[in-house]
């Protein structure tokens, strides 16, 4: 595989064809370390990305980029025809058009699901209390857990916990959701509840990032399938074809090491 | 020897269930002879505590001569208040138990409502009321003790019921008006003052006593916490300047002595203010020093809070759009903050106590009220300091233990639904 075919790869918009976030020549340095390596990678419309690769591979910096978590330090980064720049306007509205989820679920333990989830809209979006209220029991009704609206985040299972950090990134309504390792902390029982749920908002058109391990959920859900490994995209292709022929050496010890135990 | 003892030998023939704890032979073999050496302990401190308590039960109830209090418990109450001007004071303590019966009141269908909406059983024992305020209503049972007439208890019972009647309408006011509610609580303490000082009233330079070891308290208290939080977050800047800035402000009040600082205020500050600015009075200037000291305590006990503070909560407020102040405000300071309800509580009281200080620039507070009465005219060569010195340590003790007390109550309110 030649350079010309992984960038065509990576730089082709999936999904609707029209591009929503577009990386151009991306570098992030941590003081010496280079975690990531000149990424170009275009997401489409409604596409949904899942990026795997072994642990220090500079996935979860990537995706950190894209709402600014991190700053990176050359190259662009064009979410929904915003450049992310140094101007405090620019990255906050790419910030309300950008959901995150978090490994560690971060919701606000001071604060009840219900808070939790109409904090932003009411706090950024100026929605008034019973319209974000409404919209909450809806998306919490969506993921499931109607119920726990009053009960603090203590008071939730990690899947539960999880389903209502999603709830509440859904809940400003964005164009873009990003998926950082969702299901990494979580007791395997509870794996498959969020991931049910991920799935079921792939299907609705989301545009959505996912780091995660779960290739299960990636060959299922996934339009592409992006391998990184030391801070530099090494394939990307479709699922099917990336896990079955993976035309990489690196992809291939990679399948080779998680694909031992068949789940 | 052991076999012998009725109380095992009891304990072997009836076969008793487990329950309740030791009966009384055995609870004292176990815990007060259980060998030679605790034995031997028990013996010498046995009677040591006993005569501790009897020569304090004596001085207490028999030779104590506490008519020395009875005498000046208005002055020590409110030091060389104008006696003819005390009727400012009360009206004062009425608007104060006012608004703190409104207060209470709206906390209290607050708590209510939140506890039924999250599904929970709401329901406070009967007995709560009196076991949180037992401590200041027996003091001031204690303090009836000393009064000679009956006017101050009326007009007390009347604060009483004046605060009653302002709590049960505190509980009809609907919770989405309660920020009303805090505004009258400001109002009123702006209002008591004025009730005292303004209107040809008494100027605060003769105030003295309880009084003004309350004001200097909570006077202290409201402008210092604020100036702290802030010194906290600026100390945290990403600005140099402010954060700089910040630091040295901790460091230098945190390196003073309170008495340097207030010596300070009093000696030194008003060669230092412009001509044109009018030197503030010493009560102002003692109370300038109090905030400054205990507002760099309250920055670095709140700055510890901020840094106990998971990174993921400030990321997860950025994630979602919500500008920086808004990002400190509603998600990192309640957490921040909750987390060191106990450390800021050590540093009210501490401030309670060390109020006593300001007797270095000549205000006579409680303690200095404490220290001149013993040399009255009445009472002079008689050495009756002890009985000044428990009466003022019960008051202080009291207060401590009272916010003590109310701070554990709130860790475990907050602490709901925290992990």
């Amino acid at each position: 595989m030649t350079e010309s075919t992984l960038t065509g790869k990576s730089m082709e918009a999936g999904g609707t064809g029209e591009p929503m976030i577009g990386l151009t020549g991306v570098e992030k340095w941590f003081g010496d370390f280079q975690a990531l390596k000149g990424i170009d990678l275009v997401v489409g419309k409604k596409e949904t990305v899942v990026v795997c690769g072994p642990s220090g591979s500079g996935k979860s910096t990537l995706i950190r980029c894209i709402n600014r978590l991190e700053v990176h330090n050359r190259g662009r980064i064009v979410v929904d025809g915003t450049e992310l720049s140094d101007d405090v306007r620019d990255i906050q509205a790419i910030r309300r058009e950008t959901g995150m989820v978090f490994q560690s679920f971060n919701l606000f333990p001071h604060l009840t699901i219900l808070e939790n989830i109409t904090l932003a809209p009411r706090q950024v979006r100026r929605k008034p209390k019973k319209e974000a209220e409404q919209t909450a029991m809806d998306l919490l009704t969506r993921v499931k857990i109607p119920d726990q609206a009053n009960k603090f985040p203590g008071q939730l299972s990690g899947g539960q916990q999880q389903r209502a950090a999603i709830a509440r990134a859904l809940a400003m309504e964005p164009k873009v959701m990003l998926f950082d390792e969702p299901t990494s902390a979580l007791d395997p029982e509870m794996i498959k509840e969020v991931l049910d749920t991920m799935e079921q908002l792939a299907d609705s058109g989301m545009t959505m990032v996912c780091v995660t391990h779960e290739m299960g959920f990636a060959r299922a859900v996934a339009d592409r399938v992006v391998f990184m490994a030391d801070g530099a995209i090494v394939e990307v292709n479709d699922p099917e074809t990336l896990f079955t022929s993976p035309q990489e050496q690196r992809t291939q010890l990679f399948l080779s090491q998680i694909l031992v135990h068949p789940s | 020897m052991t076999t012998t003892d009725p109380a095992t030998k009891t304990s072997d023939q009836v076969a008793t269930p487990p329950s309740g704890g030791p009966t009384g032979m055995v609870w004292v073999r176990e815990n007060l002879f259980p060998d030679v050496w605790n034995s031997l302990l028990t013996l010498t401190l046995g009677p040591l505590l006993a005569w501790g308590v009897y020569a304090l039960g004596r001085f207490l109830f028999v030779t104590g001569r506490w008519e020395i209090i009875t005498v000046n418990l208005t002055t020590l109450m409110v030091g060389r208040f104008p006696r003819d001007q005390l009727f400012r004071l009360w009206i004062a303590i009425a608007i104060l138990a006012v608004v703190i019966g409104l207060a209470i009141g709206v906390a209290n269908s607050v708590a209510r409502a939140a506890a039924i909406e999250s599904g929970d059983d709401y329901h406070r024992p009967w007995h709560e009321p009196i076991r949180r305020f037992g401590p200041p209503v027996t003091l001031l049972i204690v303090m009836g003790v000393f009064v000679r007439t009956a006017t101050p208890l009326l007009l007390l019972a009347a604060a009483v019921a004046l605060a009653a009647v302002a709590y049960r309408l505190g509980r009809m006011i609907p919770i989405r008006r309660r920020g009303q509610v805090n505004l009258a609580v400001i109002l009123g303490v702006i209002c008591a003052q004025l009730a005292i000082t303004g209107f040809d009233g008494v100027p605060r330079s003769v105030w003295g006593g309880l009084l003004l070891t309350l004001y200097f308290t909570v006077g202290a208290l409201l402008f210092a916490f604020p100036l702290g939080v802030a010194v906290a977050l600026g100390r945290r800047s990403s600005l140099p300047v402010v954060r700089g800035t910040c630091m040295v402000y901790i460091e230098f009040f945190r390196g003073m002595p309170l008495v340097v600082l207030l010596f300070t205020g009093w000696l030194v500050l008003p060669f230092f203010l412009p001509p044109q600015f009018p030197t503030p009075d010493i009560v102002t200037r003692a109370m300038i020093i109090l905030v400054l000291f205990t507002s760099a305590y309250v920055a670095e006990i709140v700055r510890g809070g901020l840094q106990g503070l998971p990174r993921g909560q400030r990321e997860a407020a950025q994630a979602l759009g919500l500008s920086p102040w808004k990002q400190t405000r509603l998600i990192i300071l309640p957490q921040a903050l909750r987390s060191v309800i106990p450390a800021l509580v050590g540093q009210a009281i501490s401030l309670f106590k060390d109020t006593t200080l300001v007797l270095a620039v000549g205000l006579t507070e409680l303690l200095q009220v404490a220290r001149i009465i013993p040399g009255q005219e009445d009472f002079r060569g008689q050495g009756l300091f002890a009985e000044t010195l428990i009466f003022v340590s019960l008051i202080y003790w009291v207060g401590s233990y009272w916010m003590s007390r109310e701070s554990q109550r709130l860790e475990a309110k907050l602490g709901v639904g925290e992990r």
